[in-house]
């Protein structure tokens, strides 16, 4: 599903990656953990094509073809799908709308063709329901007034309808008391599938109680300084990042 | 009296104005042929307005004009579909020109009329109602100077009567197109009771320049909503007054676009005369190219208990500069006023310009007044965003820009009119579209 061999990323001149290689096959889980400033959402951040990181080395494949020459909206609609740690603020567009042009853009871009409002409504109604998005949030601004729970709820709500093939979910537990952890949790797994691969990136291990990763990396200075199973979440929540931040520097 | 005859002392691009016009656009002997001689004495007097006049300090339309007269432009286009759109709108269509006015209006209900401004002079509705001594002190002899220039070139215009207690249901468009230099005015009345919209569309030509007053007299409970969309050739010049006075209770829903012409100036004067008035004054602009586009605004709370908005949201690309200067005045018997005014703008490019001076002015001590201006950029946070869920780019910065200007459409109250609004909006970023794949 995604192959990243010797990835070097500079931001503002500044190398943040220093050669990553990560390897995720369809439908696996891998976490990314690791300490502030390591590079982890800079990593989810060059996957959805953010202008201003800019791959100075290596390469980045998605279902076999190279990412890095697709724009923001061309990932999108190759199947990238990223949840943002701080979903933005859009006053004005109301989330039903958002969520049509969106889904809609991406049936397009797939040849998939528009879907009419009520087909659309319906999917709405199926997906929003176990994330406990109500229909009054629908009708307000994306993310505007919207609670930690309910920006995130929203995000995995987007995440359902756009039907990707590799979720990178950033720091999605943050903000999120354990009921919404909860929650949320829960619509990711619903959307684990063998077609569909995830990256989660976190600091904490407690969301991985809930989201059960196949693969967990340490993410430090820049490059990926160890990588186990689920245990090594467990191992890193006892003894911290301090061993690895050392190892880097 | 014929005025080219006249030992001129103003400039050059006041005698070509004056030239220009030459004969009156229709004779009338009564009392305004003196109020066009006393306008043309004061105009000759003051001059065109210039940037030493704090009020004219981002547009100095006297050297404007100069330079227009030794410059030759080709037309620079504009988009054909707000007209297009407007014609949807199931209205009594009035076609106004220098050669006087056009339509049908055998479908009007009694009590309501739509007639050519030369031949009702002598009525006294119209004469009231081009009575500027109400304003008294606040029409600024900045203003006044535009104004005079229209009372003593004036080459037509309409006259609109609603009589008490007529509802009209269907809206008035007033169609104003042509090419060339026009001073036309519109008077509009509406008695006690009485409720219209009136729609009024501009689309002059290449190197027009068109000079337009209006004035608008809403009597007690009388309501009147108002939308103006101003879509002149992008070479054109455009210069609209708005005198507006509001008796007990009226009611001003107001909107205007400003999408066309090179140069425009909106000044709009809102006078309430009688408490509980109500008046909206909103605007939505945008701009392109070297377009410049100056909204002027003041607000007079003469009386008591009224309530004034003003909202307008700019959308500035390329070198475009857009202005805003807007004035609340309370006065000091104007106790239990609510004044709000403000401007909020987009630039969607490094060269754009944004000039606003929003004001209050308050002599009573038991209001609620409140003004306020943003200048911003488009949120790039928000762009990628928006594109990271599948939306290209020109889509997902047309959806950032039709919210942010949403605010001014939702407050027009005529819902028809409200969605063409917001469809000609859009047409503008069809090009903005077509620019950013280019």
């Amino acid at each position: 599903m995604l192959e990243i061999k010797n990835l070097h990323v500079t931001v503002d001149g500044k190398e943040i990656l220093k050669g990553i290689d990560l390897s995720i096959g369809a439908g696996e889980v891998h976490a990314i953990m690791g300490p502030n400033g390591s590079g982890k959402s800079t990593l989810s951040y060059v996957l959805a094509g953010r202008d201003g990181y800019e791959v100075t080395q290596g390469s980045i494949l998605f279902k076999g073809e190279d990412l890095t020459a697709k724009n923001v909206e061309e990932r999108a609609a190759a199947g990238i799908f990223l949840a943002l740690q701080y979903p933005i603020e859009v006053p004005g567009v109301t989330t039903m709308t958002f969520l049509k042009t969106a889904v809609n853009a991406i049936r397009v871009a797939r040849g998939e063709g528009e879907l009419d409002a009520v087909r659309f409504l319906k999917l709405v109604r199926e997906k929003a329901k176990p994330l406990n998005v109500t229909d009054e949030m629908l009708k307000r601004a994306l993310n505007v007034g919207f609670s930690g729970g309910e920006k995130k709820r929203a995000e995995i709500l987007q995440m359902a309808l756009l039907d990707p093939a590799l979720c990178v979910l950033d720091e999605t537990d943050s903000g999120l008391d354990i009921d919404a952890l909860k929650v949320v949790s829960d619509g990711v797994n619903m959307l684990r599938s063998p077609g569909r691969s995830m990256i989660v990136i976190t600091h904490y291990q407690r969301l991985l109680d809930h989201i059960v990763p196949d693969r967990v990396h340490v993410l430090s200075g820049g490059r990926i300084v160890k990588s186990g199973d689920k245990e090594l979440a467990l191992e890193l929540e006892k003894s911290g990042y301090a061993d690895y931040a050392a190892d880097a520097a | 009296m014929t005025m080219a005859a006249r030992n001129i002392k103003t400039g050059i691009a006041e005698r070509r104005l004056i030239e220009e016009a030459g004969a009156p656009g229709f004779s009338h002997a009564g009392w305004f042929d003196k109020a066009r001689l006393a306008a043309l004495d004061s105009f000759e007097a003051a001059g065109l307005p210039h940037r030493r006049l704090e009020d004219w300090r981002y547009t100095d339309l006297r050297q404007i004009l100069e330079k227009r007269l030794t410059k030759t432009e080709e037309t620079s286009g504009r988009s054909d579909a707000p007209a297009g759109l407007l014609d949807a709108v199931d209205a009594y269509v009035a076609l106004i020109g220098a050669e006087g006015v056009e339509g049908d209006f055998s479908g009007l209900p009694e009590g309501a009329e739509i007639v050519p401004l030369g031949d009702v002079l002598d009525e006294g509705w119209v004469r009231d109602a081009m009575d500027a001594s109400v304003f008294g002190d606040t029409d600024a002899p900045q203003a006044a100077a535009i104004i005079d220039l229209n009372t003593a070139l004036l080459g037509g215009g309409v006259a609109i009567h609603i009589a008490h207690g007529v509802v009209l249901e269907k809206p008035i468009h007033l169609a104003f197109s042509g090419n060339g230099t026009r001073h036309l005015r519109s008077v509009i009345v509406l008695e006690e009771g009485a409720s219209a919209c009136v729609i009024e569309s501009h689309q002059a030509g290449a190197n027009a320049f068109s000079d337009f007053v209006s004035d608008i007299r809403l009597t007690r409970n009388a309501s009147l909503t108002r939308i103006r969309i101003q879509n002149d050739d992008r070479s054109a010049i455009h210069l609209a007054s708005d005198r507006i006075v509001l008796g007990e209770g009226a009611v001003l829903d107001g909107f205007l676009m400003t999408l066309g012409a090179a140069v425009s100036r909106n000044q709009s004067f809102v006078r309430f005369t009688g408490e509980g008035a109500r008046a909206t004054v909103n605007g939505v602009y945008a701009l392109r190219g070297s377009q410049h586009g100056d909204h002027f605004c003041l607000t007079d709370h003469a009386v008591p208990g009224c309530e004034s908005v003003t909202l307008y949201k700019g959308v500035l690309d390329d070198a475009s500069t857009g202005i805003f200067q807007g004035r609340v005045l309370v006065r000091p018997d104007a106790q239990k006023t609510d004044g709000r005014q403000a401007n909020h703008a987009l630039l969607l490019s490094r060269e754009a310009t944004m000039n606003a001076k929003p004001e209050l002015e308050i002599y009573a001590d038991d209001v609620q007044c409140a003004h306020g201006s943003t200048v911003g950029e488009l949120d790039r946070d928000a762009v990628f965003y928006l594109r990271s869920r599948g939306l290209d780019e020109a889509s997902a910065r047309q959806l950032l820009i039709s919210a942010f200007l949403d605010e001014v459409f939702e407050a027009v109250t005529h819902e028809g009119v409200r969605d063409i609004l917001r469809v000609i909006a859009s047409e503008w970023f069809v090009q903005e579209r077509s620019r950013h794949h280019e």
